[in-house]
């Protein structure tokens, strides 16, 4: 009798893999040059200000060394990627007015239909610009904006807003992507929730890169005044081609006095993409950021959300989780800054490698001079689903103050054969027990999750057991 | 002035941290011709200055132990090689006495069914920079190690240590406490690396630091590398103060807080102490920790 072993499947992508065609006469030329900035400072009306920041970034990113720590990023030619393309069609508040083969894809994607059930806005962003973007009627009238961050740059109403935070909290400095951000960056949302207004049904932008060779460069800013809360959704994928495709997208949040920000990504890139993306959030007193981040595709990541906990008694909250399969190198985690008084936070991260996939957790938690009575837990579990495959934990704790408490704990290893056995014990196969072990094993994060995006989620692990054993 | 780069860290991170390496310059530490100690069983050897190689070699089925103080002002470097052959069993005691700048190194191969148990204090020390690799090469090898330090004023501690688990079945174990006072700083990297192959082993670190002074600056770098599935690796790490309930308890039965950190302070050096087999040894290191007054 044929023998088959226990398995667990790859993620299925399928959902994620279909294209359409782009016509090449939309796609500005290749790499990093100031022409093609200028271009696109044409192409958007920059402000002047604007378009010196893009060329002052262009001279950062052309001085700045790449990193030396990290999944290796040889395969990605920066001079071949395409950092902008032409849209097709100007931004729409009515999804019949979008070009239909952009429609479909977002249809595809379940983004129209997840607007009218269950989201307060939706912004949709195809290659390098948003197409879609609406907010209903009462949370507009709330005073909430959620626009395209290029609409507001050019609104007389919140220019001066966004000058004063666009890159300040990621300035170009950062390291060589942000750099590149700064000097071709294109779309993403703008969102504002005035003091005391709470939103109970979340937004969500979904970026979508579907030209060959592209970049996306999209730039998410977030302000909560006083007392908000807001949940933000970020959803984004691509097809796969066979040339690398980059994001290195930025997402700037500002978290008020006592205002709470949910920020949750599913990122379920191809596995030709490079995922650089920069996110950092500046909490204020009594505010808490909650990060919930599930990282299932690209082929390369480098992803650490960071948390500034800037006032007295800021909170931050990080659950992740990442599964690395064939051909992924998936380097996540997050940093934490205690910079005030009584703050605290806590990272919950799980971990699963297979296939020969390579995940690595990686954290910084800086406890500063200011920060006493600070408080800080960090707990990350990793987990082996063969022996080709590998898995690294990384974490750093610089601790400056006497009056903190830090607490850290990791674990590594598979599946256990006591816990299979036990759960044979009570009449499971022992395909049913070990998909049963794993789908609880990210848990932590799904529980995290409004449920049609849990759903997704499942549907992304696709724990697949088959086979008969020995 | 000549920099050396030392303490590696096997994968390099941020590099903001600065924890991927320790850099230093050469001149301060140890010069001058290398002097090689070959330490027999029951050895003590001692080191003020200059440059020494100790080798400490069990052979098959063979049971060593030796003790190494560092101490003295001046500038020093010490590297220590330890081999144990299959089934054999090495512990070493390596004491850090308030000592001037210092280099220290310790490599073991560690065989089929060795045992290595290493027992470090560092007590003081202008400016201490340790590295220890332990080669568990060997099937069902293991690896032991025992670190306490007590730091105050402007001292320095910067430790890097590596269990590589090449192995099967292979054991780690590491144990870390420390105190640190004034305006000291440590850096304690630790790494358990699993290779492919390293199939049944098990790797366990745990850090215990005490931060007495709002001038401390402490950076803890726990790491686990995995390349093979059948293993367990954990690590944990408590930065800080004492547990709230702890102090509570103690102040119920008269003990005033600063005392209440002093005395935990001293009890989980004690337990770092209470690993040295030696009698000459653990007296010595007790008359320094109390500063030649009898506890109690």
């Amino acid at each position: 009798m044929k023998e088959e072993k226990t398995q667990v499947a790859d993620i299925d992508r399928s959902l994620y893999d279909f294209r359409y065609e782009e016509d090449e006469r939309d796609y500005l030329g290749s790499g990093i040059t100031a022409d093609i900035i200028k271009e696109i400072s044409d192409e958007k009306g920059d402000a002047d200000w604007m378009r010196e920041f893009r060329l002052k970034s262009m001279e950062i990113y052309n001085k700045t060394p790449m990193v030396e720590w990290g999944p290796s990023i040889e395969g990605l030619d920066i001079d071949n990627i395409v950092t902008y393309i032409r849209t097709k069609s100007r931004m729409n508040t009515d999804w019949n007015d979008v070009p239909d083969d952009i429609k479909n894809t977002f249809e595809k994607l379940g983004i129209p239909q997840a607007e009218r059930e269950s989201l307060a806005g939706v912004g949709a962003q195809y290659d390098s610009e948003l197409v879609y973007h609406n907010v209903r009627k009462e949370v507009a009238e709330s005073g909430v904006v959620y626009t395209d961050l290029e609409s507001a740059m050019h609104d007389e109403r919140y220019a001066e807003m966004i000058h004063t935070h666009f890159m300040k909290l990621v300035p170009p400095t950062d390291h060589k992507f942000a750099a590149l951000h700064g000097a071709v960056w294109s779309g993403g949302s703008f969102v504002y929730v005035p003091k005391g207004v709470r939103l109970e049904i979340p937004l969500q932008s979904y970026f979508r890169l579907n030209a060959k060779g592209a970049g996306q460069f999209e730039h998410t800013l977030i302000i909560l005044e006083e007392d908000s809360y807001l949940h933000f959704i970020e959803g984004c994928s691509a097809p796969k081609y066979y040339e690398a495709g980059l994001h290195a997208g930025c997402v700037e949040l500002y978290v008020g006095k006592n205002a709470t920000l949910r920020y949750s990504t599913i990122e379920n890139w191809s596995k030709n993409m490079y995922n650089l993306n920069t996110k950092r959030a500046l909490v204020d007193e009594g505010g808490k950021i909650e990060w919930v981040s599930g990282s299932f595709g690209s082929h390369v990541s480098y992803l650490y959300p960071m948390s500034i906990l800037n006032g007295r008694g800021a909170r931050a909250e990080f659950t992740g989780i990442t599964f690395a399969g064939e051909g992924q190198n998936l380097d996540t985690g997050a940093k934490i800054v205690h910079n005030a008084p009584d703050t605290s936070s806590y990272m919950n991260t799980k971990s699963i490698s297979k296939s020969g996939g390579i995940s690595t957790f990686r954290s910084a938690v800086t406890v500063n001079e200011k920060a006493a009575g600070s408080k800080s837990a960090v707990s990350c579990e990793s987990l082996m689903l063969d022996r080709i495959s590998r898995s690294d934990t990384i974490p750093v704790m610089d601790i400056r103050t006497d009056k903190a408490d830090v607490g850290h704990e990791a674990k590594i290893g598979r599946i256990s054969d006591e816990t299979v056995f036990y759960l044979m014990s009570r009449g499971l196969s022992e395909e049913e027990a070990k998909a049963m072990i794993v789908r609880g094993f990210a848990d932590n994060v799904s529980k995290e999750l409004p449920l049609e995006y849990a759903v997704e989620m499942n549907n992304l692990i696709g724990l697949e057991m088959k086979g008969s054993i020995g | 002035m000549e920099k050396i780069i030392l303490n590696k860290l096997p994968v390099p991170t941020f590099g903001w941290l600065k924890v991927n390496s320790a850099e230093r310059d050469a001149a301060a530490f140890g010069t001058g011709k290398e002097r090689e100690v070959l330490l027999a069983d029951g050895s003590r050897a001692e080191l003020s200055g200059g440059r020494s190689v100790f080798e400490v070699t069990a052979a098959e089925n063979e049971k060593t132990s030796a003790v190494i103080y560092i101490s003295g002002s001046e500038g020093k470097e010490l590297t220590t090689n330890v081999k144990a052959a299959a089934g054999a069993e090495v512990k070493l005691v390596q004491v850090y006495e308030n000592s001037g700048p210092a280099i220290g190194s310790v490599n073991a191969d560690i065989a089929e069914n060795a045992a290595f148990e290493l027992v470090q204090l560092y007590i003081g020390g202008k400016d201490t920079v340790s590295g220890i690799y332990a080669d568990l090469a060997g099937r069902n090898s293991r690896f032991k190690a025992d670190i306490g330090y007590l730091l105050d004023g402007d001292e320095k501690l910067d430790i890097n240590l590596v269990a590589s688990h090449a192995g099967k079945k292979s054991q780690s174990e590491i144990s870390v406490k420390g105190m640190m006072r004034g305006s000291s700083e440590k850096t304690f990297r630790g790494t358990i690396d699993f290779l492919n192959g390293s199939s049944g082993a098990k790797g366990a670190e745990n850090e215990e630091v005490l931060l007495l002074d709002e001038t401390v600056r402490n950076k803890t770098v726990p790491l686990i590398l995995c390349a093979e599935e059948d293993v367990e690796g954990s690590h944990g790490a408590s930065i800080g103060r004492i547990d709230e309930a702890q102090i509570f308890y103690m102040q119920s039965r008269g003990i005033p807080v600063d005392k209440i950190y002093e005395l935990t302070a001293r009890s989980r050096i004690a337990q770092v102490v209470s690993k040295i087999s030696d009698k000459d040894t653990a007296d010595r290191v007790n008359a320094i920790l109390t500063g030649g007054e009898e506890d109690g």
